[in-house]
């Protein structure tokens, strides 16, 4: 077989929401696992490191197929397991085990370590025959370190230590070939921890074993891991090889993460010293009161609703008319033309409870810079694009701040970092609007601000439909800004396109400058 | 710095025989916080137990002293004990949940110390329940005063139960674990409010923990455990850089850091470990 052991492309696993149920009728489904891609080659350990919540737990039993996923695809050993039968698995069980994070839960009371030991073996039909069965278990208990000694006793005749050893021996007696280990060595003694890791360590060597190591102590996650993935909110906010991630972590999150291990060394200013990162905080949309200008189409409307969707506990929904209605009762109307210091003043002093600002609206000419017959366009663009997002921001810093604190999102372009001919003029103001969103950020750092600059790609609207390369839609964009806002990337690139120019800028930029050239 | 706990010699024992503490010694002064660290089993919440009189029924203090400000704990009448604890002596628990009574509005269960111990009035202790929750940097602490334990995370259960330790001023915190049932980001956070409050309060800390990160990071001294003896006693710049105990430096080497890649970490080795049971059990044998 070529190719990865464990193939996962945009897995998503969604539970009704029960605190959230109404009276009648069902509870509206949250994503607990959302959009997860990851591949595992033989032999290949990952670790899946988040705090509670984050869906680690969630995502690891979705691999074994304990939890149905809602979308997306599972392969494992080229086969497609996604929503494959109990009568398709059995065979595959064998291969791809699970080792729990409680031992004392997970194994039965009732039965002997031995026949623990062998009972997959049977039922997975690696062998029929019961003796030959415990021979099997006898030879992983000595495998785990335990002795076969043991396979007399029972559970509660061991210690936790003992207990774990019990599980990766239960694990290892059908000889598969990736096991997913969640949290298993966290109610351990850091002596008998070290043994645990020792030997999971040496059973992937000597077995050629892969392995998912699901924990929230990164520092455990760093013996066995050769690949690193950060999980926040259902979903990835880094990954990558484990020395690259947490010797040069990109992202805050991980960041701060790795900030707040206690490591055992001496540092008397490690208490006190606030996470790196640069002062961009993590935003929490949650409870939070938004106000969204450029709300009657694209993606202010979207962001109308994902705010909604996200627990906002209300939406102001700017538009130049005023107009528009909600079916949810959290949206409110503002009539807003950002380009009015009239309708700033007005809005700043009947939405004084905002705590988070998005400046999305903007206006796009389609014009070149030299262009003699479209010579007001580049004031235009200027005037709304950068004084317009400029203006909101001076009047809301304050009222964010009294407030205590919260977010400033300001929508700029991947076109802010290089210019596209074709449209020369909204590339420059987009440009302003991505240096002042970075000025802006310095001023308010100190006063509990994060102010977020989103550099989306192109984005499937009314706006961009003469543009040619390939759009994202407006609800993968805003999803992404959203995620980032909580994960606390300084500047958001959502979209394939985005990503895409922002590698190439940093790998080749003659050669990007090159091909938006080649666009006019 | 004047001294506010005094361990000496302290012996706890299982009634039917054998020893779970073994004649351990430690000094705490105003305003220092004393780590009490060892794996499971090596008796530092039995330590933790016996300063708190709330030791098990198999289990008593066969000799030793505790003393606190000059009296030992261990001569006073149940009574007098009890007019001690939770005023002079307070406790931050390991699990937040288990710490608050789930029935309860926080407010009342955080006027419950002040006025049976304070003699405050319900309005008067209303009042400085506010003042403390906005001492530990609750959000809405108005809000919070009128929510059940179950209302809130577990970060914010933590800065109630610190806020009721601090409530009545006590010249000693016994917290046991305070953060072990945390995320990481939150137990810096917890550490850091600990650390502040006792600094502000002068307030001398005994701290369990099996964690040496986070006593590198919060104590100021720290005992080493192991089967009930100590192994390592000094000051926290000693024990984290010029560590004498073989167990010690073991256990240091047994701990996996972010920063380090996995050949760095190496298991206890079974014979350090079996030199101290060897220890442990010559002293019974000289100790019946």
């Amino acid at each position: 077989m070529t190719g990865p052991l464990l193939q996962v492309r945009d897995l998503t696993l969604s539970l009704p929401d029960r605190s959230r149920a109404p009276l009648f009728g069902r509870p509206p489904l949250v994503d607990i696992v959302n959009g997860i891609s990851l591949d595992l080659a033989v032999g290949q350990s990952l670790g899946i490191v988040g705090e509670s919540g984050s869906g680690k737990t969630s995502l690891g039993r979705c691999l074994v197929r304990l939890y149905p996923p809602t979308s997306g695809t599972i392969r494992f050993g080229g086969t497609d397991i996604t929503d494959a039968s109990e009568a398709v698995m059995r065979p595959i069980r064998k291969d791809l085990q699970m080792i729990f994070q409680d031992p004392q839960s997970s194994l039965n009371p009732r039965r002997t370590v031995g026949q623990i030991v062998a009972q997959p073996v049977l039922a997975l039909s690696v062998e029929t025959d019961r003796r030959a069965a415990l021979k099997r278990a006898d030879a992983a208990l000595d495998r785990a370190g335990l002795g076969h000694a043991f396979a007399a006793r029972y559970p509660h005749e061991l210690s936790g230590g003992q207990r774990q050893r019990v599980g990766i021996a239960r694990a290892i007696a059908t000889e598969p070939r990736l096991i997913v280990a969640d949290e298993i060595v966290s109610g351990l003694d850091v002596s008998t921890q070290a043994q645990i890791l020792a030997l999971l360590n040496d059973l992937k060597q000597d077995m050629g074993l892969s392995l998912i190591f699901i924990s929230h102590d990164l520092s455990v996650v760093r013996v066995l891991a050769d690949q690193v993935m950060v999980m926040l909110g259902g979903r990835v906010v880094e990954e990558g090889a484990a020395s690259a991630v947490f010797d040069h972590p990109r992202h805050a999150y991980t960041r701060e993460l790795i900030d707040a291990v206690p490591l055992p060394v001496i540092d008397p200013e490690w208490l006190n010293a606030e996470q790196a990162g640069g002062g961009t905080k993590m935003a929490e949309i949650k409870g939070q009161t938004v106000l969204v200008t450029g709300t009657s189409r694209g993606i202010g409307k979207v962001f109308v609703d994902q705010l909604l969707a996200a627990g906002a506990a209300k939406v102001y929904a700017a538009t130049r008319s005023g107009g528009g209605s909600h079916a949810d009762n959290r949206v409110v109307p503002v009539k807003l033309d950002i380009t009015s210091a009239t309708d700033i003043a007005a809005a700043a002093r009947d939405c004084a409870d905002v705590t988070v600002l998005v400046n999305n609206a903007g206006i796009n000419h389609n014009s070149k810079l030299l262009a003699t017959d479209q010579a007001g366009a580049a004031a235009a663009e200027m005037e709304t694009n950068y004084l317009g997002t400029l203006n909101m921001c001076r009047a809301f810093a304050p009222v964010i701040t009294d407030n205590g604190g919260g977010a400033i999102v300001n929508m700029a372009s991947i076109l802010a970092r290089v210019n596209l001919p074709l449209m020369g003029s909204l590339c420059a103001s987009k440009a302003a609007v991505y240096s002042m969103t970075q000025g802006i950020r310095a001023e308010l750092a100190s006063q509990g601000v994060a102010v977020f600059a989103v550099l989306p790609g192109a984005v499937d609207t009314d706006m961009t439909k003469d543009f040619p390369p390939p759009k994202a839609a407006p609800a993968d964009i805003v999803a992404e800004v959203l995620a980032g806002m909580q994960a606390g990337e300084a500047d958001i690139y959502p979209g394939d396109m985005a990503k895409g120019v922002s590698g190439g800028l940093a790998a080749d930029r003659p050669g990007v400058i090159a091909e938006m050239a080649g666009y006019v | 710095m004047s001294l506010i706990l005094d361990i000496a010699g302290l012996r706890v024992s299982l009634r039917r025989g054998g020893h779970l503490v073994r004649d351990v010694s430690l000094q705490v002064a105003t305003g220092q916080v004393h780590g009490l660290v060892g794996e499971s089993g090596a008796g530092k919440t039995m330590i933790a137990k016996a300063v708190l009189g709330i030791l098990p029924d198999a289990v008593r203090v066969s000799t030793g002293s505790i003393g606190f400000k000059g009296t030992d704990l261990l001569s006073l009448s149940p009574r007098r004990f009890r007019a001690l604890l939770g005023r002079e002596i307070a406790m931050i628990p390991q699990d937040p949940l288990t710490g608050l009574n789930p029935s309860r509005r926080i407010v009342a269960q955080m006027t419950d110390t002040l006025r049976h111990h304070l003699g405050q009035s319900r309005g008067e202790a209303r009042g400085n329940a506010l003042r403390l929750l906005q001492e530990v940097q609750i959000r809405d602490p108005e809000k919070v005063l009128d929510r059940y334990p179950h209302e809130l995370s577990g970060g914010m259960r933590q800065r109630v139960l610190i806020a009721m330790a601090f409530a009545t001023e006590p010249s000693l915190i016994i917290a046991d674990e305070p953060t072990t049932a945390l995320d990481v980001t939150v137990q810096k956070q917890i550490l850091r409010l600990i650390r502040q409050m006792q600094e502000r309060h002068g307030t001398a800390v005994l701290f369990v923990t099996h964690d040496l990160g986070v006593v590198a990071k919060i104590c100021h001294q720290v005992t080493v455990l192991h089967t009930g003896q100590v192994v390592e006693q000094g000051s926290i710049d000693h024990v984290m850089s010029n560590a004498a105990a073989p167990f010690t430096r073991a256990l240091m080497a047994a701990t996996p850091r972010y920063d380090q890649p996995a050949d760095a970490l190496h298991p206890v080795p079974e014979a350090v470990h079996q030199t101290l049971r060897d220890a442990a059990r010559t002293f019974d044998g000289r100790n019946p």
